[in-house]
């Protein structure tokens, strides 16, 4: 065999560099020295400029306090401007900059540590014309050469005469040297710009003026060292000093200087803010720990509420209140929901996880010295929980399955009609996918006719978040059996890459039904996601579909599904049956390939498994388990080489089946042959794989010692076709030419 | 702390901030913002600043009276200042104290919510205010009203009387909370909220729930559009066609709450309020107004 050895290229291309007159050369110094005491005094180029600053590092630091920032906004504004003035630094020459970021409801804060109170000095070359076009035979320099050292201000002894890159020849340079600029200067000229150019998602003006912002700038804070980077941002001008939290100034009426930008975090906790994010959430969650721990219980997790109780205070205190405990008899979920949407609270429960009658939440001060911030929040509480049990009491006065007619007039999508049609299809669909799974084809019919009956109560009204959970909770009221339910309550599982499927096989089929018929429903009319564009997730629900799938090890295929709920959307469809279902196919591969990603398939056997089908998702998941455990497996790798060689050989040949491999003549064929009928005996991967490993050595030695192609037809034909049997063993698991 | 003597301190309060005291409007409304002192009084560059309680008619919030918290009809006390002043939020505050409430012994915080009124054209970014874990008012800065950009910018603050009441007396039922006193010769006699208002929350949760006429209502939602677009064009009165605009509103939220509007139709009916809202916005600072296309592509008005 012979080895193509790869194209080098030899030798560089031509340059291309345009001939320009005039070429800048930039000589930046390394480091730019480390204090003021070692810095030179440098000739300054222009006497009336003043002295050149001092080169050394100061710390600097720029605040600006703003009007209650929108929580959601605080991390992504203090990041956009961090990014900024890194890329504005590398810019200016003024090297890699570590910033650190601050923000708390009415503040955005960047500190920089050792930042280069000036630019490094550059030389500048200007690049003139031809040496022998500037000076004459005689030594003397021409008009030309003379025009050169007018334009850049030197007399003509100043210019010397050297090849540069991409001339041919000499030619008359200048070099200028250009002092490195004040730090403190630039930031002032470019601080205004950087902080209007900001991305805000949700910008406003206020007042008259037209500057807009994520709330109004009351005040800005900007120290270089100890001295005020001066700027005006919307008539507001930078200074030293700083607001703290609205309580401290109740006493204070002072602002807060700040002289050196490291004190800054210690000056504000002083003055009540703490401005870091990540410690107000540790604080906060040590504090709400501790409480739940009092009345011997803890905290119902929820990491997003805990960030959002960290944004909006700038003192993070935390207490604890109760509620009337006879609220306990609403659903957990309800209790959970309430207590977050309305109030930011945290339920606690016990041990077992049931709720305790406590809450627990932010309050933005330090103490409550009248506990009128516990009693405040008690009272606000019992009248959400007054409502949400008013909505339990009214929904339960009506049956759900009384609630269909009300569905025709809420529309699931414009082209695809109400959600009485989407109930509809999903019960027929969930009937025949029920058929193909062995489950009772009745109690999915019925699960799904109701699955989305609970969209029209008061309480999901309320809190939509809570659609299907409250459909479960009214079936089980109704004394419905547990398997419908239980269907309807996890209809919307996973909800997120975090969440779990549905525990119930019927769950998990409801589940399945409802996102096919949305995904398939969308594709037929042309609503199909695109870049970053996917408003109804869409994507969401294809990866719900594999997941589930995948982890109930159903082994029916995605896209027999799809066809299936085509049928059902097909009257509304914009789009052919063909073309939907190709569309479907590309989604579903992407999702797959994510889903084995997830799953820690390793890329070698993904790409193997995959490359002999992937549709049917229990086959292809038992398959690529089975290749990780062998993932390690040396004797892969040369079996990976066998299979290439296989396939080489068998390229042109139409191999037969049926040969009398008797005729087989030496040891390693015999093996293999005797090999292949246990072999072909085997269903399970990982049975195949083990002994596909145990062939890996026979098949080195029949390639060393078989000539396949050989003269004899009938041994040429039972070689031939024992490689090809061998190949068809092996494409059961995968495609091993893939491995590498 | 009653209701009227919290109504009386705020009036006072912005009075003496340099606002003019306004009276609710006589019509049918689901909010302050609709009162023409504030839709038209946002508009344009003249400074303006303004103050009256309102009285808001949400058809969809009745409970005849039963419920603790949520009422047919609710009080609302609406602040205007244009341009919003630099030191509007610290204005705010100082309201609150005149309120009687210390704010050394509470937690107040500004937590985003923006504002957005569709039936107006108007929206605008701001605050709830939330004290003790209570929302008390609604803080927007209005960036856009009639469909148009305000310039300069209006900050409007309202608070909710009967929340703050209750939070202030601690009372678990709004109908509970004292109105007021009257004093006879027999002595002084506390009124409360219920026999102020809990015979009209009944009679008004009954009506817009079970009573009233639908057909008579679509009727009117398309008569007073009509007379409303009628008024712009022929007449060129845009408080008349303005009035019109807010009976349309309201004709809309007695239909909505009687169940008899169905998820599709929602956004063309709010439209065809809107449209009529924002033609009277635009007459009144000179601007060119067109009829909007009606649903049948035929103009509304000929």
């Amino acid at each position: 065999m012979s080895k193509k050895a790869p194209a080098r290229k030899t030798g560089s291309a031509p340059s291309d560099r345009r001939q320009e007159e005039r070429r800048t050369t930039e000589t930046r110094r390394a480091e730019p020295r480390k204090s003021p005491a070692k810095a030179a005094p440098k000739a300054t180029p222009d006497p009336g400029s003043g002295p050149s600053p001092l080169r050394g590092k100061e710390d600097f630091l720029l605040e600006l306090h703003c009007e209650e920032i929108p929580a959601r906004f605080l991390k992504l504004l203090t990041e956009d401007l961090a990014g900024r003035l890194k890329a504005w630094a590398e810019a200016q020459g003024l090297g890699a900059l570590g910033v650190q970021v601050f923000y708390s409801p009415r503040k955005l804060a960047w500190r920089v540590l050792g930042l280069p109170t000036a630019q490094p000095d550059r030389t500048e070359t200007q690049v003139g014309p031809p040496k022998r076009m500037c000076v004459d035979e005689a030594g003397k320099p021409t008009v030309t050469g003379q025009k050169f050292a007018e334009k850049w201000n030197v007399p003509f002894e100043a210019l010397t005469f050297d090849l540069v890159a991409g001339k041919k020849e000499a030619v008359a340079m200048v070099v200028q040297s250009l002092p490195g600029r004040p730090t403190l200067d630039l930031l002032a000229e470019s601080l205004p710009g950087l902080i209007a150019q900001l991305h805000v998602p949700k910008a406003m003006r206020w007042g008259a003026s037209e500057f807009a912002f994520v709330r109004p700038i009351r005040n800005i804070l900007c120290l270089l060292g100890e001295h005020v980077v001066p700027f005006e941002v919307d008539g507001v001008r930078s200074g030293h000093t700083t607001l703290g939290h609205r309580l401290y100034h109740r006493e204070h009426p002072e602002p807060i200087a700040i002289t050196d930008p490291t004190d800054y975090d210690t000056h504000l906790e002083a003055a009540g803010v703490v401005c870091s994010f990540s410690e107000r959430r540790r604080r906060m969650k040590d504090e709400m720990e501790g409480l739940a721990w009092e009345v011997q219980g803890q905290i119902v997790k929820d990491d997003g509420l805990l960030d959002t109780l960290a944004e909006i205070v700038e003192w993070p205190k935390v207490i604890r209140g109760e509620f009337p405990a006879d609220f306990l008899e609403l659903p957990k979920e309800v209790l959970v929901t309430s207590l977050k949407e309305h109030q930011k609270a945290f339920c606690v429960e016990d041990a077992k996880g049931h709720l305790l009658p406590t809450f627990v939440t932010a309050a933005n001060r330090p103490d409550d010295p009248s506990g009128f911030v516990k009693s405040g929040n008690e009272w606000v509480l019992r009248a959400r929980l007054y409502d949400a049990r008013f909505f339990f009491a009214e929904d339960r006065k009506v049956k759900l399955a009384a609630r269909l007619e009300k569905l025709k007039t809420l529309t699931f999508q414009r082209e695809l009609g109400s959600y009485a049609d989407k109930s509809q299809r999903i019960s027929t669909l969930a009937a025949d996918f029920a058929a193909r799974l062995g489950l009772d084809g009745k109690v999915a019919a019925e699960a799904g006719r109701l699955s989305k009956a609970d969209l029209v109560t008061l309480m999901v009204g309320e809190f939509p978040e809570l659609q299907g959970i409250m459909g479960g909770e009214y079936l089980k009221a109704e004394g419905a059996p547990q398997a419908l339910w239980m269907a309807v309550k996890e209809q919307y599982r996973p909800m997120a890459s975090d969440d779990a499927v549905p525990a119930s096989d019927f769950g998990a089929l409801l589940a399945l039904t409802d996102k096919l018929d949305t995904l398939v429903g969308c594709f037929a009319v042309g609503l199909i996601p695109s870049g970053s564009k996917d408003p109804l997730a869409l994507r969401r629900a294809g990866m719900g579909i594999i997941r589930i799938l995948w982890e109930k090890g159903w082994s029916i295929k995605p896209l027999e599904l799809a066809k299936a709920a085509f049928q059902q959307v097909k009257a509304n469809a914009t789009k052919g049956e063909g073309e939907t279902l190709s569309a479907l196919e590309a989604f579903f591969k992407d999702r797959v390939a994510f889903q084995l990603e997830l799953a820690g398939i390793p890329p070698a056997a993904r790409r193997s498994a995959q490359a002999v089908g992937g549709q049917d998702l229990a086959d292809l998941k038992a398959r690529c388990q089975a290749l990780s455990a062998f993932a390690e497996d040396s004797r892969f790798e040369s079996l990976g080489q066998s299979v290439k060689r296989i396939a080489n050989i068998l390229k042109d040949e139409n191999p037969e089946h049926t040969v009398d491999e008797n005729v087989l003549q030496h040891e390693s064929e015999r093996i293999l042959a005797a090999h292949l009928l246990q072999l072909e005996g085997l269903t399970d991967p990982k049975a195949i794989l083990e002994d596909l490993a145990g062939l890996a050595g026979p098949l080195a030695a029949f390639f060393e010692g078989v000539m396949v192609k050989c003269e004899d037809e009938k041994l040429r034909a039972a070689r031939l076709s024992l490689l090809n049997r061998l190949r068809q063993a092996f494409l059961r698991v995968a495609d091993f030419s893939q491995w590498q | 702390m009653h209701i009227q003597e919290l109504i009386l301190r705020l009036q006072r309060f912005w009075a003496d901030r340099g606002c003019l005291i306004g009276q609710p409007y006589d019509l049918e409304k689901g909010a302050g913002t609709m009162n023409p002192l504030t839709f038209f009084g946002v508009l344009g560059d003249k400074p303006w600043n303004v103050a009256y309680v309102e009285p808001s008619r949400r058809p969809a919030d009745g409970r005849y009276g039963e419920n603790p918290f949520r009422v047919y009809k609710h009080l609302q006390f609406q602040v205007i200042l244009k341009p919003s002043p630099a030191k509007v939020q610290e204005m705010y505050i100082e309201s609150l104290e005149a309120l009687g409430i210390d704010l050394s012994k509470h937690d107040l915080r500004f937590e985003e919510d923006n504002w957005e009124s569709p039936t107006l054209g108007a929206w605008g970014v701001g605050w709830q205010v939330v004290l003790d874990g209570m929302e008390i008012s609604q803080f927007t800065y209005f960036q856009q009203s009639g469909g148009l950009e305000l310039k300069p910018v209006a900050a409007e603050l309202t608070y909710g009387i009967e929340r703050i009441c209750m939070f202030l007396t601690g009372q678990d039922n709004i109908f509970d909370l004292t109105w007021g006193e009257v004093t006879t010769d027999q002595g002084v006699t506390p009124v409360t909220y219920g026999q102020v208002r809990q015979r009209e929350e009944f009679e008004l949760s009954a009506y817009s729930f079970e009573h009233a006429d639908l057909k008579l209502h679509w009727d009117l939602f398309a008569a007073y559009e009509k007379e409303g677009w009628s008024l712009l064009h022929k007449h060129k009165l845009h408080l008349a066609a303005y009035e019109q605009a807010l009976k349309m509103s309201h004709a809309f939220n007695v239909l909505d709450a009687r169940g008899a509007v169905s998820t599709t139709e929602r956004p063309g009916l709010i439209k065809r309020v809107r449209d009529l809202a924002c033609a009277c916005a635009r007459l009144y600072l000179g601007m060119e107004v067109e009829a909007p296309q009606g649903p049948s592509g035929k103009m509304v008005v000929a």
